[in-house]
């Protein structure tokens, strides 16, 4: 012992930093998790509204830009393995404070919009069940449950996370099944499929249902916080988040043709909670009473999930950018016991509720339709972000490479691009008036900003503002 | 005997290794293993608020979770040097009570040092705290360094 009694004694275990915990598989079901639930329960009528029958060709396409895009993140991770997600590429890409600030904060902004979105398809779903309560306590009660549990880290379980995905997954075989059992029977009209029934142009009414089917896919930006604890992040990222975004798509192609030949599409339209409608046609030899319950269980399950994960992203975001010292200090502080950044959190559910219950009101005064102007701020938000992320990837092209650096197909990267900015600028032609929503939330994030500045932080000495100052002072005692 | 030092990047943790030191006879331990759990799928995987902090560019900061582990680590093996024993790090990643637990069998640990968690409503009702997991399950006895009481302002008043 006299011998290793020296401050140079301290010596690494041989396994220090090789200790990761995310499975390829797990990362894969993270990722359908993730997407899975994201859109298709919420927004499927509104895709069939846009397009018509042949609306599948919209989930087709937004599927493959939003597959793109994930390569060009899965080449990223491979490179910088760490949380930090879009702001990071950016700004190793750019070098650029101003842009990478904005980035995150229409990355969180679009966060918000996302989930408040969910909650509003969660309250329609839930309406199904039980019509007692209005839908605006219901998602307002959904956030803040989610939140608690959110605080406490019930999320935490890996285990958890796969049951609720393979829930998701269930309810959507459902409806697969039904489609294959009423080609059987024989009653298809293939011809459906064919259909862009809207009148005007018909590749503006696809790229319109792109818009929104693109909304379906997002969610798997969400993985890059999980990539430093990924076991082989270089060969098992690429894989599970692009396998899992194309399987995802694959799902949805597969269930939007089944919603297609077994209800009419006005139906689909016309419904808060459209994939209801598929199991309410009664095509499967089961009672649809006890098949429609099951079915809205599901779909609040699926929802949940994805809200879930955007919960547990926007505090970390907050977290990051508290760090950095570009939003207060007090966004960083941690609760003592359960390690949660609990300001965060209470910071994301007030969000979240005034833009629920702003959009309410709005509704209530005879306004547009609260989800698909959220789903549609979402959009115009993410599609600039990965626009820009599949153009920092190609910039950092011969950056930070090793052999084993994952490399995405540089001619399908263009394409990916020419796609995202392509509905970008439909959705904005659209819908003008969903530039002034991103403007609104933009400018959260802003005051957060002047807030930061006006306190005047940065000339604190490092330390300083670890929020607790008990805990300071512990220390240097 | 080995020791396992668990932290989880709070001030407690470290009070909980220095005491360790302040009754413990280093001759007796034959090694350290400081230990730090990540939770990746937590809001923050990780939160060091023991090491000096670290100015971050916009974009780059509080990216690597992995790096705070490592400064907290780093931090609470500080506590040990000179004291005698050979102190090793490690970084693991997963739920905290679980990688507490495998670490201390994988060593043959005699002892594992934590703080304790909090004495809160959460943590009666719900779960419970990480330090009330691995006081169930470890392989070994299980020591848990309470906070000081706060100082009331009132006493200094009086006083």
């Amino acid at each position: 012992m006299a011998e290793t009694s020296t401050g140079a004694s301290t010596v690494d275990d041989e396994d220090t930093g090789l200790r990761r915990s995310i499975t390829g598989g797990q990362l894969f079901f993270y990722t359908l998790g993730d997407v899975l639930g994201s859109g298709i329960y919420v927004l499927i009528g509104l895709v069939a509204a846009a397009v018509g029958g042949a609306f599948w060709i919209a989930f087709a396409l937004g599927v493959t830009v939003a597959a793109i895009t994930g390569a060009a993140y899965a080449e990223l991770v491979t490179k910088y393995p760490q949380a930090a997600g879009a702001s990071l590429y950016i700004k190793k890409a750019f070098g650029s404070t101003a842009l990478t600030f904005l980035v995150t904060v229409s990355f969180l902004s679009a966060s918000f919009a996302a989930t408040g979105s969910l909650a509003t398809g969660f309250a329609s779903y839930f309406a199904t069940l039980w019509d007692g309560p209005p839908a605006l306590l219901v998602s307002l009660v959904f956030v803040l449950a989610l939140v608690v549990v959110n605080f406490i880290g019930i999320t935490e379980s890996v285990v958890m996370n796969m049951l609720m995905t393979f829930v998701e997954v269930a309810g959507l075989l459902v409806i697969m099944v039904i489609g294959i059992w009423f080609i059987a029977q024989g009653d298809a009209d293939f011809g459906v499929l064919a259909d862009i029934s809207v009148s005007g142009n018909p590749a503006l009414a696809v790229l319109a249902g792109i818009a929104f089917s693109f909304f379906a896919m997002t969610g798997f930006e969400n993985t890059a916080n999980v990539a430093e604890e990924t076991i082989e992040p270089h060969r098992n990222f690429p894989r599970s988040l692009v396998g899992g975004m194309v399987v995802a798509g694959l799902v949805y192609v597969l269930v939007s043709m089944a919603a297609a030949l077994t209800v009419p599409t006005d139906q689909l339209a016309d419904s808060d909670a459209a994939l209801l409608e598929v199991v309410k046609q009664g095509i499967l030899p089961f009672s649809t009473d006890v098949m429609t319950t099951l079915f809205s269980v599901i779909a609040l399950i699926a929802i949940t999930n994805t809200t879930l994960v955007t919960i547990v992203t926007q505090p970390r975001i907050l977290y990051g950018m508290a760090k950095e010292d570009v939003v207060p200090g007090v966004f960083a502080r941690i609760h003592a016991t359960r390690r949660s950044p609990w300001v965060g959190l209470l910071f994301s559910a007030a969000v979240v509720a005034a833009l629920l219950i702003a959009g309410s009101i709005v509704v209530s005064a005879g306004g547009i339709d609260l989800v698909n102007t959220l789903a549609l701020v979402t959009v115009v938000l993410l599609l600039a972000i990965y626009a820009l992320v599949i153009v920092a990837c190609l910039k950092l092209r011969g950056q930070d490479e090793d052999g084993r650096t994952y490399r995405a197909n540089t001619p399908l990267l263009m394409v990916g691009l020419i796609g995202n900015l392509a509905i970008l600028g439909f959705a904005v032609y659209d819908d003008p008036s969903s530039l002034v929503w991103c403007a609104g939330l933009i400018a959260v994030g802003v005051v957060l900003f002047l807030v930061e500045y006006a306190a005047g932080s940065r000339n604190r000495p490092p330390g300083a503002r670890r929020g607790d100052p008990e805990a300071v002072s512990r220390r240097d005692a | 005997m080995h020791v396992v030092v668990a932290t989880d990047g709070s001030p407690q943790s470290l009070a909980a290794a220095r005491h360790l030191t302040s009754f413990a006879d280093p001759a007796k331990i034959t090694g350290i293993s400081v230990v730090a759990v990540l939770r990746p799928l937590a809001s923050v995987a990780f939160a060091d608020e023991i090491s000096e902090a670290e100015h971050h560019e916009v974009g780059e900061g509080a990216g690597s979770f992995r790096e705070a582990a490592q400064r907290a680590v780093d931090a609470v093996a500080a506590v040990f040097d000179g004291w005698g024993p050979e102190v090793g790090k490690q970084i693991r990643s997963g739920s905290p009570a679980a990688e507490i637990i495998e670490a201390a069998t994988e060593h043959d640990a005699g002892l594992i040092v934590m703080a304790a968690g909090g004495r809160g409503l959460s943590d009666v009702i719900l779960l419970g705290s990480t330090a009330q997991r691995v006081q169930h399950y470890a392989p070994c006895p299980v020591l848990v360094v309470r906070p000081a009481p706060r100082p009331r302002r009132a006493t200094r008043h009086e006083a």
